[in-house]
């Protein structure tokens, strides 16, 4: 035990600090930061690994306040809502108070996502042993039907994205027969292209790529890097506001697609709805920075609920935190709490951890955040880019792995372009491999009976879960459409 | 309309791609262990829903198309011609010269994956570097070229030196 703190407790400060610093920068979100760190996890010990990108999920997401409050530009999606009280109170000469109510804040709503993470994803685990093949296909499946709620403007392009991941599970050696598939006669395609590989190409290398046309951000003054935390008075008012993006937080955090930004939004509308003090809402209110950075900093406990009980990722940062243990071969979902009790509980502590180091990386890291923020773009990029594929080449000491990552990178820039959602390709990728190999053990089993993923009583469940998440989703479309029709019907 | 073009040029892409993905499928040899399923089925099944997804998505832009298209058509022809302001996208905007500078970052990495090997890991690393620099807007010159190869060394001592990771040391070794 003693030995795990001393790997968990410094992965868990060092992750928070890589993860506020690529927080800051404007345009890295948390799961690119998390994808950049990802191939240098792979030496490491499991827990300190899963700690570490967990940690830095958490860093992220208080990160990405800095920029928001101090430059008038998020540094993550989840920090929009930062931005329009944070920069108020920051031209009013209070950037330290709205920096030290971001910092707080977040470690309060990091605590109580860790109330949450760790009271669900136990009792979630208990039917673990109870999953047979076709219960396992059926998880799958479940995780596949998140995808209607994922596919964004539509369903079609999300759909086709979730497709071609799985058509990408599908290359290298067949899971039951043992046969070669699109491997094109190379040895380094036998084993299948690696999660990690997709990963850090659609997010890291593809948004590198499209950002080489975006201009550079603003910059900060040194004289804005003191934080102050909030006096009594200040800690009593921002209570309710808290309490609200902490709640918000940790329901958005499990729903598929829920994610930071959705949450901050949301909170920072109830916050202003239930304040006292509702005119300072926009002119630099300390409630509408508590209620957001509650909100997503409870999102980075509570969205690894999903993930780790059932192996399916509600968002981009959990997809990459998902692809850090598949790198270390442990599966996220009902037997990982069984087979690999001692990681999820090294992940709990860590996590913990994570969020104490916030709150005192936070108030130290300030300097060299501002260092890095103000660096020309160019020269971020550039060290980015080579960290990128170094990072990759060290997994397995393979250049044929570095192209193949560019190569995905192209692929995410396309994605981009032609306004692909990543995620669905990247559940795609993930669950593809869950989903053949217990699709076809499942029916060896059963001589070819199709009734078995019917008759096998949690197999049926989640089949039916996934029914009603797609006939939701659909049905939520055909609503959406109808009530568009008819306002451009509507007479003017 | 700019948001339909894209749309049936992403389907014909994808059609494209499900076609040529099917012709590999049905290419996998069978195996006398093979279950019912076979290690065909799954990937003719995905190849069979992304051309079903690909016609669904061409279809649905080009009635877009079209849609967008007639009320013009009577307009046109009734009131005198004025000029026009050019179509507004919707969405968020797409950065300028993204093709462009994505070949460019794109080329730097190819270039990084056939040199590595031979240059070695300092050189190459520092090359890619300053091409960067240069593709993302910023000047090439001495302090651009000092911090390439101070960058390059750094990296080097950080993977090679303190992780031990084996990166290609290129001629240099056979040089010297």
């Amino acid at each position: 035990m003693a030995v795990g703190l001393l790997t968990v407790i410094p992965a868990a400060f060092g992750g928070v600090a890589w993860g506020i610093l690529g927080g800051a920068l404007p345009g890295i979100s948390p799961s690119i930061t998390m994808a950049l760190l990802l191939p240098f996890t792979y030496s490491m010990a499991p827990t300190t690994a899963v700690v570490m990108l967990a940690c830095t999920y958490i860093g992220a997401e208080y990160g990405g306040s800095i920029p928001a409050i101090l430059i008038r530009t998020p540094g993550t999606n989840a920090a929009a809502a930062t931005v329009v009280d944070g920069y108020m109170m920051k031209m009013q000469g209070k950037a330290g108070e709205a920096l030290g109510i971001s910092l707080y804040s977040g470690f309060v709503g990091g605590l109580f996502g860790m109330l949450v993470l760790v009271g669900l994803t136990e009792r979630l685990s208990t039917v673990a042993l109870a999953f047979t093949p076709p219960a396992y296909f059926a998880l799958g499946v479940l995780g596949l039907s998140v995808i209607a709620t994922l596919a964004g403007d539509s369903l079609v392009t999300g759909l086709i994205a979730g497709v071609l991941g799985l058509m990408i599970s599908t290359v290298g050696t067949d899971p039951v027969a043992g046969l070669n598939r699109f491997t094109f006669d190379s040895p380094e395609l036998l084993s299948g292209i690696p999660p990690l590989l997709v990963m850090v190409g659609l997010y890291a290398v593809g948004d590198l790529f499209v950002k080489t046309g975006e201009p550079d951000w603003a910059k900060a003054t040194r004289e804005d890097t003191r934080i102050k935390f909030p006096s009594p008075a200040v800690w009593k008012r921002i209570a309710r506001p808290q309490a609200i993006g902490s709640l918000l937080g940790a329901f958005e955090g499990m729903m598929p697609g829920g994610g930071g930004a959705v949450s901050s939004f949301l909170a920072y509308n109830e916050a202003r709805r239930w304040s006292r003090h509702k005119e300072e809402f926009g002119h630099g209110s300390p409630e509408g920075i508590a209620a957001p950075e509650a909100a997503n900093n409870t999102v980075a406990c509570t969205a690894l609920v999903p993930m780790l009980s059932l192996g399916i990722p509600s968002s981009n940062s959990s997809a990459v935190l998902l692809g850090g243990f598949l790198m270390h071969g442990l599966i996220p979902g009902p037997l990982l709490f069984v087979s690999h009790a001692d990681v999820v509980h090294g992940l709990y502590l860590g996590m913990f951890a994570g969020n104490v180091a916030m709150l005192i990386i936070g108030y130290l890291i300030m300097s060299p955040c501002m260092w890095l923020v103000n660096r020309p773009k160019p020269y971020l990029m550039a060290f980015i880019y080579a960290l990128v594929v170094s990072g990759v080449y060290a997994i397995q000491n393979s250049i044929f792995h570095v192209g193949l990552t560019l190569g995905f990178g192209v692929l995410g820039s396309a994605m981009k372009y032609f306004r692909l959602p990543v995620l669905p390709m990247v559940l795609g990728v993930v669950l593809g491999f869950v989903v053949e190999s217990n699709y076809r053990r499942a029916l060896v089993i059963s001589s070819g009976d199709y009734r078995t993923f019917i008759q096998d009583p949690i197999a049926a469940g989640l089949l039916a879960v996934a029914f009603l998440f797609v006939t939701g989703a659909l049905v939520r479309r055909l609503r959406e459409a109808r009530s568009a029709r008819r306002a451009a019907a509507a007479p003017v | 309309m700019e948001d339909s073009r894209r749309e049936i040029v992403l389907g014909c892409a994808t059609l494209a791609i499900a076609a040529g993905y099917y012709l590999m499928a049905v290419r996998i040899p069978h195996s006398d262990i093979a279950d019912v399923i076979g290690a065909q089925g799954l990937p003719k099944t995905y190849a069979a829903l992304l051309a079903i997804l690909s016609i669904v998505l061409i279809g649905r832009a080009a009635l877009a198309r079209r849609k967008a298209a007639v009320p013009d058509a009577p307009a046109m022809s009734m009131a005198p011609p004025v000029s026009v302001a050019p179509p507004v996208s919707e969405g968020p905007p797409v950065p300028k010269h993204v093709g462009w500078r994505t070949f460019g970052m794109l080329l730097n990495g190819a270039l990084y994956v056939a040199l590595v090997t031979r240059l070695g890991y300092i050189l190459s690393i520092a090359g890619l570097i300053a091409s960067t620099i240069a593709f993302q807007g910023g000047e090439l010159n001495r302090r651009s070229i000092a911090v390439a190869m101070g960058g390059a060394l750094l990296l080097w001592l950080l993977f090679v030196r303190l992780l031990h990771i084996p990166h290609p040391p290129g001629i240099w070794p056979s040089v010297f």
